[in-house]
């Protein structure tokens, strides 16, 4: 077909989809095009870690402690003569050594894979769904103000349950519950709006953008990675409190650009279109605003994985990661710092695989702003 | 103007008031209490325990214990739970320690980066700056305290200086250049290694904040004319491009308190963040609040600071 045909005949919209148009810009960048395949290749070998290295007999047995095989370097074959058949390393062979009570290192690497994973995956999940949240509420019904009323009654329904949390449990439910009375009183009735208490409880105190975007300022405040491990060493030692406060930590970036996003949206014709059509908000905002809002996040959330892989990293060599015997890249490190000179391989490794892992997230996650970016569409 | 500063002030210190209540809120309604850390102590009898819950206010309820805390810290009289010292005193002593690192470190970052960055905008594509923005996703990248013990091993196996701690153990009596180099060494490690991210993430700013003045109109006007390359790079793109930066001096403040957790107890250096850590590790709530508390004040002055520069040195920008 040639090019007159088409203008005279073809259809009016774009011969690539959006994803064909990304990827052949992503495929140009070849460094990110590396992180993509390191990232695959990790997110198998964590997957088939789990498997190998979780149960109760399994194939690699990270916890097997083998005290005549401590500190054994990479490569090296177990002795024969010490050891019964069935405490052999299952390839026969220490691939990546053994540490100081003679754990296979390769099997406490592959445990260790699972969980900076998850680890980066599930907070920056939770930080999204709360960024995401905000910042959708804060650039949609931004203009929208908060009244006296409303404040009171969070203000109740804050001082129940902190009166719960503190132990008087019994004053704190009454408290809810008279909340939730005046609540349900607001909603459905309608008071005189010439009266004295309508014209105070109805006052405009403050816009929901104003208050978010408030509050995202206080936690900035926080220095985050001492907040973080204050948090994690005042809580009980568990993987889940560390995702979730590391979550709860660094929602603030996905906020803004969510907020910044809508902000712009909201204006455009095709929003308009679609509330003209009579579409509900919920479905504007999921729909048809989202999609295009989601660039930005995406980007930040590929390279909050990696930060919160880095985080996890660093408080588990403090020693408030995941509690012992567990074995995460962090704790390998830590312990392994005893025996630098004796046994560096007990900190290179643990240390190389996290710099891999983080460096492909961030060279991936720089590939896709730049394939995403609008700007760099036509060059 | 003045009322600028003025709405900004009281804004930042409402922002402050409720910084001050979370985080006291999270630490004193997180499990345990400071009086349980060491329950198999055989001298914490109950008494013993009943009489420090009186010291430190503990059995007061929380809102008199905010109240007290607060009071305390502005009047400089908290005491930290551990040693009975004066909060703030502690908080300055290894607050001075810590200001060489910061210093040496931020001069590297900003000494380093800029050139970096210049460089690798003007010779875009090149091949200095696709191993420059390799070599900083690796510093991005790669864990500090990785790269501590890696540096370590080299420069303890290969120089034979010392780099623990402050100062060599024993070594006041020495002359002061052997004194002055000893301390030298003991601060390049960390400093250096503090630096590696500024530099990395600075460079690469520095970089895209060059490459889009180089596409603004009047620097291809600047070309057009013939001007020799060097004068439209540095003294048209360059001067334009600096704007951001001026205000980032501000934003470096909160890096005083920040990412030196690691780092300073790896080197056993006696400066705030190990003070930090160590509070956190023995449930010292008074240093953990003061040191949560004066690190807000900083970003938020920091933040002051960066948007007063702004105004300026940015004649574009009215209020």
């Amino acid at each position: 077909m040639t090019n007159s045909q088409e203008t005279l005949e073809g259809p009016l919209a774009p011969r690539q989809t959006r994803l064909q148009e990304f990827w052949r810009l992503f495929r140009q960048n070849r460094l990110a095009i590396l992180g993509l395949v390191f990232f695959v290749l990790f997110f198998i070998t964590a997957l088939t870690g789990l498997i190998l290295t979780s149960g109760h007999d399994p194939l690699f047995d990270p916890a097997l402690i083998r005290l005549q095989e401590k500190l054994l370097p990479p490569f090296s074959r177990p002795n024969p003569n010490t050891l019964s058949p069935d405490e052999f390393p299952t390839l026969g062979l220490y691939l990546l050594g053994t540490e100081n009570l003679g754990r296979d290192g390769f099997a406490r690497m592959l445990q260790g894979a699972w969980v900076s994973l998850t680890v980066g995956f599930v907070a920056v999940g939770i930080s999204l769904l709360v960024g995401i949240f905000m910042g959708g509420i804060a650039g949609h019904f931004g203009q929208n103000h908060i009244r006296v009323g409303d404040i009171l009654l969070a203000c109740l329904l804050l001082a129940g349950g902190l009166f719960i949390v503190i132990g008087y449990v019994y004053p704190g439910f009454i408290i809810i519950a008279i909340a939730l009375v005046c609540a349900i009183g607001r909603l459905t009735s309608r008071i005189n709006p010439t009266s004295i208490w309508s014209a105070i409880v109805n006052r405009a105190a403050i816009s929901v953008d104003t208050l978010i975007m408030r509050i995202v300022d206080i936690m900035l405040c926080f220095p985050s990675f001492f907040l973080i491990l204050t948090v994690v060493a005042l809580l009980p030692a568990s993987i889940y409190n560390i995702m979730i406060v590391i979550g709860l930590t660094s929602w603030m970036g996905a906020t803004r650009f969510v907020r910044a996003e809508f902000l712009s949206l909201r204006e455009q014709d095709f929003v308009t279109a679609a509330r003209a059509l009579g579409v509900r908000n919920f479905r504007i905002i999921f729909r048809h605003m989202m999609p295009n809002a989601i660039a930005p996040v995406l980007v930040s959330a590929t390279i909050g994985i990696a930060t919160a892989i880095l985080t996890e990293a660093g408080l588990s060599f403090l020693g408030f990661g995941v509690p012992p015997p567990h074995a995460t890249w962090g704790n390998i490190l830590s312990d392994g710092k005893r025996f630098i000179f004796d046994a560096p391989w007990l900190t290179f490794v643990p240390g190389i695989a996290i710099l891999i892992v983080v460096l492909s997230f961030n060279l991936f996650g720089e590939g896709l702003r730049d394939a995403l970016n609008p700007k760099l569409r036509e060059r | 103007m003045l009322s600028f500063i003025g709405r900004s002030i009281i804004q930042k210190i409402i922002t402050l008031f409720f910084v001050s209540i979370i985080s006291f809120l999270i630490i004193h309604l997180a499990p345990g209490e400071p009086s349980q850390i060491d329950p198999l102590n055989p001298k914490f009898t109950p008494e013993i325990l009943e009489r420090f819950r009186k010291e430190f206010h503990l059995d007061k309820p929380l809102y008199v214990q905010y109240l007290l805390f607060y009071r305390g810290l502005f009047t400089g009289e908290t005491v930290s739970w551990k040693d009975n010292q004066p909060v703030l005193k502690k908080i300055w002593e290894r607050f001075l320690n810590s200001l060489p690192l910061f210093i040496v470190g931020t001069i590297l970052t900003w000494t380093l980066a800029f050139p970096v960055g210049i460089r690798s905008a003007i010779f875009r594509g090149g091949f200095y700056d696709r191993s420059a923005t390799f070599i900083s996703y690796l510093l991005i990248s790669v864990p500090g305290f990785f790269v501590a013990y890696v540096l370590i091993i080299l420069v303890v196996t290969n120089l034979h200086v010392p780099v623990f701690g402050m100062e060599t153990f024993g070594f006041e009596a020495a002359s002061w250049p052997h004194r002055f180099m000893d301390r030298v060494w003991h601060l390049l490690l960390p400093s250096a290694l503090g630096a590696t991210g500024g530099i990395a993430v600075l460079s690469r700013y520095v970089r895209s904040q060059i490459l889009e003045v180089e596409g603004q109109d009047y620097v291809r006007t600047a070309k057009a004319k013939g001007l020799p390359p060097e004068k439209v790079h540095y003294k048209h793109a360059l001067r334009n491009a600096l704007l951001p930066f001026v205000t980032m001096f501000g934003l470096i403040l909160p890096g005083l308190i920040g990412g030196s957790v690691i780092i300073e107890s790896i080197f056993s250096w006696p400066g705030m963040g190990r003070m930090a850590y160590e509070a956190i590790l023995a449930r010292d709530y008074p240093i953990i609040l003061t040191v949560n508390f004066i690190s807000a004040v900083l970003v938020l002055a920091g933040t002051f600071v960066s948007d007063l520069l702004y105004l300026v040195v940015d004649p574009r920008i009215r209020l």
